[in-house]
């Protein structure tokens, strides 16, 4: 008799265990039954972000969220696609002869949200803010080389460098830091560097609510100055893990996900093909690349890089790990970048060329072994890699596999972030993994570190016989006034790193952005930091 | 279902039942490299995320490696790694757990107030604090349990040595001459041996928990290595398209966890053995 009860409650148990199981496994189908709730809202959406926006100070740096400061302050000079500067706060400009005096025409009739009008005086009040705090942003070329700023009328501004700096203006259209604090919000003593008392900014956008780590609601600015965007209001909800942003998105709690690796690439192909959202990627916004440091004597050797370039099926590994979400890279920087339309030779998946290059540098393989050796040396590197990056950690595993049929024995390591920047910036390092700054930083930023010490990059080609050269020719291009000059310059640079090979470009990482199908425009911004809430349109 | 559990602990037959599965998941763990279809590390992008086939009977993960080949010699290193840990730190525990309860006095008592000092802290905040300190990988978090769990040996095994001692077998052998270490190799070990045993297959579940959870955080086994508790986090990117690259090494887990817990239960409830949960 127990022994019957026994076996009814251990059936039980396990009827239990496998109903938990299918109920787990069907959560799908459920989520997507509420679409409701996004009607009646009218003119809003809601979206969602991982972190909290953090202080509207425009000065300062993390932990503030980009998108949030895109939307209250606004850039003199505002980056559009493909690189062009169109006028934004500034209505015209004037350079000098000599590349180092902006003048700056500044528009008329721009409030700030307070009520208080915008001129040269205020904005002359945040470069001095600005450059109060300079070390904090000497990573941006502008502030460097900026001498002084003079407020010659009302509504002219002049900018004088200590010396020229073809970038200065596109340097003038990132998020942050040169953006403008309306006067209300510059604290007693104007460092904003310690904060401010008001989020007080141009834009069309207002921060209306905010809760801590909870959401954000911002409104439209009634009295802005430019086109009003359609939407009246933005809630931003903080939302940190990414299943649960997709689940809030099938709730129809969400009317969008955006940003870099804000959903995962196996969501966005499933809600891509429910076909009941909209999906869609944007253009190449960076690179994801190797960097192979040849300082390392082995990699020294350009026949060796060149043979890792060959030895591994770049278009397989891409389309693989990245689900379609990225394309495979054959230049270091995309091509819709200003003067990166270089005519480059795509180095081409050849297992038996990688293998003839390594025998001809004198790495043989030895009969019996699957290491390739030199005067008893094994061809042997260490990857690095960002451990909490998936794409990164499938990549590693990938390349280990494929260089170890060419003979070349990888070893990787998966390291915490900052460790890994560290380890990059002190140049201690085989290979790893690097991604250059996408617009509007790229391509000035991009060739200064080649030349600038102190990143990683400058150290991973230094020992390059021409590197000497480099250096020169990447001062020239900053220091340049001539148009056609500036792009031979940059095309001589661009085709000596990828002739060199220290840079394995892999794949264009994409912008994605899943949205319901009420909204029906949506644009990515040209600027990479920039928010996307201007355009977007809502059916009624 | 817990008074199901009771009474199937109490019956011999769930004695015999997880030695059975216990027995047949150590010899597919050393027998893997030759009864795996496939290298466990061979990526094959062109096969990803396909489904189960002949060629690849529990289908391929999202590099293309085979799920059925990285499962068995993910057993090899849970089970393996896990007795390295039951071992190494029953070594130390019995050396120390002997040593404090047989000299008693100011050593007794200086041992036993560090291993306490030890069992104050929840172990995996030790445990992880440890990796952090040392740097991820498998050997640092062998290392780190192994430091974790000797105190609860010692602390059990000095207190069976302390009541033993006072036993008249101990004395007669001590009156008869017998050094103490004789006394300790021969009379001693013998005798507590078996319930630290019973201890120790409890512990196995533990250790095996804690290489997989560890494994999960990325602190313990590295890529390409295939182990349960990494290969579960390598499958949480899928969870959605496909919930098996988790389901797999998560019920393996589960069964050899659940087979060392009833097997210790009813080993220790055999034995009367008290163990530390």
């Amino acid at each position: 008799m127990k022994n019957v009860q026994k076996k009814m409650l251990l059936f039980i148990a396990a009827l239990l265990l496998v109903s938990g199981f299918l109920a787990g496994c069907s959560s799908e189908g459920s989520g997507s039954t509420t679409e409701s709730g996004t009607e009646e809202k009218g003119n809003t959406i809601t979206m969602s972000w991982p972190r909290d926006i953090g202080t509207m100070n425009p000065h300062v740096y993390n932990p503030s969220q980009l998108i949030g400061q895109s939307m209250i302050y606004e850039p003199l000079v505002s980056y559009e696609e493909g690189g062009e500067l169109k006028p934004h706060l500034a209505e015209s400009w004037e350079i000098s002869e000599d590349g180092k005096e902006y003048t700056f025409k500044l528009r008329e009739g721009v409030k700030f949200s307070d009520g208080t009008p915008f001129n040269a005086e205020i904005v002359k009040k945040n470069f001095d803010a600005i450059m109060k705090n300079a070390t904090s942003h000497s990573w941006l070329g502008v502030i460097n080389v900026l001498e002084k700023t003079e407020v010659v009328d009302d509504l002219t501004l002049k900018m004088v460098l200590k010396e020229p700096y073809y970038p200065a203006l596109q340097d003038l259209a990132v998020v942050r830091p040169v953006r403008f604090l309306g006067e209300a919000g510059f604290p007693e003593d104007g460092d904003t560097s310690k904060g401010i008392t008001n989020p007080v900014g141009t834009g069309p956008w207002l921060l209306d609510e905010y809760k801590k780590d909870e959401y954000a609601v911002f409104k439209r600015n009634p009295d802005y100055w430019g086109e009003s965007p359609e939407l009246e209001q933005v809630t931003v909800k903080i939302i940190p893990d990414a299943e649960t942003r997709v689940m809030a998105f099938e709730k129809g709690e969400l009317d969008l996900i955006y940003g870099e690796g804000a959903i995962s690439m196996d969501s966005f192909n499933q809600l891509k093909e429910s076909g009941e959202y909209t999906t869609d990627l944007s253009d190449p916004v960076g690179t994801r690349s190797l960097l192979l440091n040849s300082t390392n004597e082995k990699l020294a050797d350009l026949q060796v890089r060149q043979a890792l370039q060959h030895g591994f099926n770049k278009q397989a590994m891409v389309e693989g790990i990245t689900l379609g979400l990225e394309e495979k890279a054959d230049n270091i920087l995309s091509t819709n970048f200003p003067y990166t339309n270089v005519d480059v030779n795509p180095v081409e998946y050849d297992v038996e060329k990688a293998a003839a290059l390594l025998d001809k540098a004198g790495w043989k393989l030895p009969s019996g072994k699957t290491v390739r050796e030199k005067d008893g040396q094994a061809l042997e590197f260490e990857l690095i890699y960002d451990k909490t990056d998936p794409i990164q950690k499938s990549m590693a595993e990938t390349l280990q596999a494929e260089w170890s049929a060419i003979g070349v024995k990888l070893n990787i390591t998966g390291l915490e972030l900052t460790v890994q920047i560290e380890r990059r910036k002190s140049g201690n390092f085989d290979i790893d993994f690097w991604y250059n700054y996408g617009a509007p930083y790229d391509p000035h930023s991009f060739i200064n570190i080649v030349a600038e010490k102190g990143w990683g990059v400058s150290e991973a080609h230094s020992a390059l016989p021409m590197k000497e050269e480099l250096n020169q020719q990447v001062n020239d291009t900053l220091a340049s006034t001539d148009e056609a000059e500036r792009q031979q310059l940059y095309g001589s640079i661009l085709g000596t790193l990828q002739e060199q090979s220290v840079f394995v470009p892999i794949s264009y990482i994409k912008k994605s952005v899943v949205y319901q199908n009420n909204i029906t425009e949506f644009k990515f911004p040209a600027n990479r930091d920039e928010h996307p809430f201007n355009e977007i349109k809502i059916k009624q | 279902m817990i008074s199901s559990i009771r009474s199937v602990k109490k019956s011999k037959k769930a004695i015999v039942i997880c030695s059975i599965i216990l027995f047949f998941f150590f010899t597919i763990s050393i027998l893997a490299p030759w009864i795996s279809p496939h290298d466990p590390i061979q990526v094959n992008l062109l096969q990803k995320l396909s489904p189960p086939s002949w060629e690849y009977p529990l289908g391929t993960d999202h590099l293309g490696r085979c799920n059925l080949s990285r499962i068995l010699h993910g057993a090899r290193v849970s089970l393996g790694f896990a007795s390295l840990i039951f071992i190494s730190s029953l070594g130390i525990g019995l050396l120390v757990g002997t040593f404090a309860g047989y000299k008693g006095g100011w050593v007794d008592v200086l041992l036993m107030r560090f291993c306490e000092g030890v069992m104050a802290f929840p172990n995996l905040v030790l445990v992880l604090g440890i990796v952090g300190l040392l740097g991820p990988g498998l050997w640092q978090v062998v290392l780190a349990l192994t430091m974790v769990q000797w105190v609860y040996y010692a602390r059990m095994i000095r207190g069976m040595v302390v009541s033993m001692k006072e036993q008249n077998f101990i004395t007669a052998a001590r009156i008869s001459g017998s050094s103490t270490s004789k006394i300790i190799r021969t009379h001693l070990i013998p005798n507590i041996i078996p319930p630290i045993v019973v201890m120790g297959t409890l512990e196995m579940g533990w250790a095996i928990m804690d290489i997989s959870a560890l494994s999960f955080l990325g602190l313990g086994i590295q890529p390409p290595t295939p182990e349960w508790g990494a290969m579960i986090h390598e499958g949480k990117g899928f969870i959605r398209s496909h919930p098996e690259l988790m389901l797999y090494p998560g019920l393996m887990i589960l069964f050899v966890v659940i087979s060392f817990n009833i097997l210790g239960e009813s080993l220790s409830e055999h034995f009367g053995v008290k163990s530390r949960n």
